[in-house]
């Protein structure tokens, strides 16, 4: 069996991490490129959403490079997400490719007994012992918190660092130096390296950067070609970014879930405009836009695919909060037209409008 | 006190609970006109561009009623089926109304869960309380509602022409004229007869949704597809025409399955928006028509 994962930010990182402790072939797709997405919208429906489109394109360039199964999160409504599996399916089928799908659903939804037989068929091509394929688990989280964690720091101390730049670098470089070993104890020997590099980077306290929060629907923050790179681009202009879905933050939401307790935080502070969930991260975005406001960001960023539902209701609420609390927010939409000439156009629109606040704030006082 | 319910969304399919429940309470009830020209204009000014039709003019429903009553229903449905949903659009619609049309009345926004009648019956509780004290008579309310609710048989079922089309989607879709262009009288001026999900038991539709892989979520996805995929595996009608809204995420994956279980049978996607002209729709109905026509000799 060679398995395969459609991309989502760094967790191929991780994703490399457990299969190589778990001795099972991984083949990695080509990292997003303007060809996944091709093929991708040439395959899909055209009004299913971008994060579909760009995971056909992921799967087509994995099977070149012979992966036979794809490894997918599920999920039970109320948004389309919970749908993909099935649809994929049956596109794969008629298309005449071999692709086995293993869908890893909540339990509540396929039962206890399913979701083990479908972890089963992953873990029996592992010749591992037991104890070893739950160490292999253990280092692979370890290593996508790690880099998370990496990533965050990169993108805050972007806005403070002296040396222009070094930041960026130390991250870039810290993705590729990790793919380097096939040791996942090794992995985490690199990670933790970089982090020590990180936080040593010379920093100017005095600076007060442009700070804006990245907001909205989970796949467009977190993957960055389908945001056409928007966290590089602001580090470039020396802004601190902050974004608080990342894939950890998933996983640990993913587990509270049925206890309630998950993102407590987030869900408090969007209560005053919307008590419910409504699917997606369409109330996280909410929260998260209020909690921006409160730690002192100068504006926050919404961007979402092109007919996202969750979004759109959430689009339709930012701009009272953005009233309430004199706090810019800017909504971005993506989908496989998105020109970059446009949308860096925009982004750097924004940041003058912050700047400009900014000042004339330093003026009237 | 005069309550307000806008024509719009789901009211096509519950609006004799509705109706029926505040006026038993003693309200006096004021329902938005049939969709037209002017109240598309409201919602489109109103709404977030991104939306669909079917809520950009519930929008424009919202904004011709607001100052004609007191308090006005905005139903936030969640559930009309156990553990299934209807679209992330409706958890959020009274949020997406106090946000973007301004100088509101007093709304009545309280998640509404109809998949079992004490579920229900606990918002009617909540509702009726802001109305009167009487226990009783909130009860009584209630019950009427339910038994007004029971007696309504919206949709079609003429098979009597040469020949028949299901028309399947959501039922806003189905039964708003003014978003569908009249198209039941434009099908059966040109012969063919119109039947609709309605008129096909649950047991039935359950039947065909078992076959999927994952169990389907959203209530009218999942009465849609077992509706498409019933009618074409007993051969109940010559051709589906889907009427769908653009930018609807649930249409673009119902759809999808469909085509998909249905394979070469005759189907059409009919879809709209408020840029939808009257004449495109009409050559696309007749040349359905005429292929299915031929199809018959
Ligand atoms: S949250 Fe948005 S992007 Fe995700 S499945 Fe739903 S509509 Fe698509
Ligand atoms: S189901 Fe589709 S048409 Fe209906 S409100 Fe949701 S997105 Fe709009």
């Amino acid at each position: 069996m060679k398995i395969t994962a459609p991309h989502l930010g760094n967790v191929y990182i991780a994703a490399k991490a457990l299969f190589d402790g778990l001795g099972i072939e991984y083949i990695m797709p080509p990292m997003n490129n303007k060809e996944a997405l091709e093929i991708g919208s040439l395959y899909s429906p055209e009004e299913i959403c971008l994060p579909y489109k760009i995971m056909i394109g992921n799967y087509i360039q994995a099977i070149e490079k012979g992966a036979d199964t794809v490894i997918l999160p599920g999920s039970c409504g109320p948004c389309r997400f919970g749908k993909y599996a099935e649809m994929q399916m049956n596109l794969f089928n008629k298309i005449g490719k071999d692709l086995n799908f293993i869908v890893i659903d909540a339990p509540t939804d396929i039962g206890i007994k399913e979701l083990y037989s479908r972890v089963n068929q992953i873990s029996k091509n592992s010749r591992r012992r037991k104890i070893r394929q739950v160490g292999a688990l253990i280092r692979a989280v370890k290593v996508m918190n790690l880099i998370d964690e990496i990533e965050e720091k990169a993108h805050y101390l972007a806005g403070y660092e002296v040396i222009k730049g070094e930041c960026k670098r130390l991250l870039n470089s810290c993705k590729r130096d990790v793919l380097n070993t096939n040791n996942p104890r090794d992995m985490i020997g690199i990670l933790e390296e970089y982090k020590r590099k990180l936080d040593s980077v010379k920093i100017d306290k005095d600076k007060n950067p442009i700070k804006i929060a990245i907001i909205g629907e989970i796949y467009t923050i977190i993957e960055p070609f389908s945001n056409l790179y928007i966290e590089d681009k602001l580090m470039d202009y020396g802004v601190s970014t902050k974004r608080r879905l990342t894939p950890s933050w998933w996983v640990k939401d993913t587990l509270l879930k049925p206890t309630k307790l998950n993102s407590l935080e987030i869900k408090r502070s969007a209560s005053k405009y919307l008590s419910i969930g409504v699917g997606g991260h369409g109330r996280e975005c909410i929260g998260e836009a209020v909690l921006a406001q409160k730690e002192g960001f100068d504006g926050a960023i919404q961007i979402f695919p092109l007919g996202c539902m969750p979004e759109i209701v959430s689009k339709a609420i930012l701009p009272t909060i953005s009233k309430e609390k004199d706090f810019p927010i800017m909504s971005l939409v993506v989908d496989e037209m998105t020109g970059e000439a446009g949308f860096v156009t925009r982004v750097e629109a924004f940041i003058d409008l912050l700047e400009r606040r900014r000042k004339n704030v330093l003026s009237r006082s | 006190m005069i309550v307000g319910i806008p024509k719009g969304l789901l009211y096509y399919k519950y609006y004799p609970f509705f109706m029926t429940f505040f006026k038993e309470l003693g309200l006096e009830v004021v329902i938005s006109p049939d969709t037209n020209k002017g109240i598309l204009d409201e919602g489109v000014k109103y709404c977030v561009d991104d939306a669909c039709l079917p809520l950009k003019i519930f929008h424009g429903h919202v904004a011709v009623l607001k100052d004609k009553c007191d308090i006005i229903l905005i139903p936030r449905i969640m559930q009309v089926r156990n553990r299934e949903y209807i679209c992330p659009k409706f958890c959020g619609l009274p949020e997406m109304i106090q946000n973007s049309i301004p100088q509101m009345p007093r709304i009545i926004d309280k998640p509404i869960y109809a998949g079992t009648r004490k579920k229900l019956y606990s918002w009617a509780k909540d509702i009726g309380r802001l109305i009167t004290k009487d226990k009783s008579k909130i009860k009584r309310a209630f019950n009427f509602a339910l038994i007004e609710q029971d007696k309504y048989k919206p949709g079609y079922n003429d098979n009597n022409q040469g020949l028949t089309v299901a028309l399947v989607g959501h039922p806003y879709n189905i039964f708003d004229k003014y978003i569908n262009k009249n198209i039941v009288q434009k099908l059966n001026k040109l012969g063919v007869g119109v039947i609709t999900e309605e008129f096909i038991e649950e047991t039935l539709i359950d039947e065909e949704v078992k076959g999927l892989y994952k169990r389907p979520f959203w209530t009218f996805a999942r009465n849609s597809y077992g509706f498409a995929a019933n009618v074409y595996r007993e051969k109940r009608v010559n051709g589906i025409i889907y009427i769908s809204s653009f930018a609807c995420g649930i249409d673009s994956v119902v759809i999808e399955l469909i085509k998909e279980r249905i394979g070469n049978f005759p189907f059409m996607t009919l879809k709209i928006d408020e840029h939808t002209g009257e004449a495109g729709l009409d050559t696309r109905v007749e040349a359905f028509v005429d292929m299915l026509g031929r199809g018959v000799i």
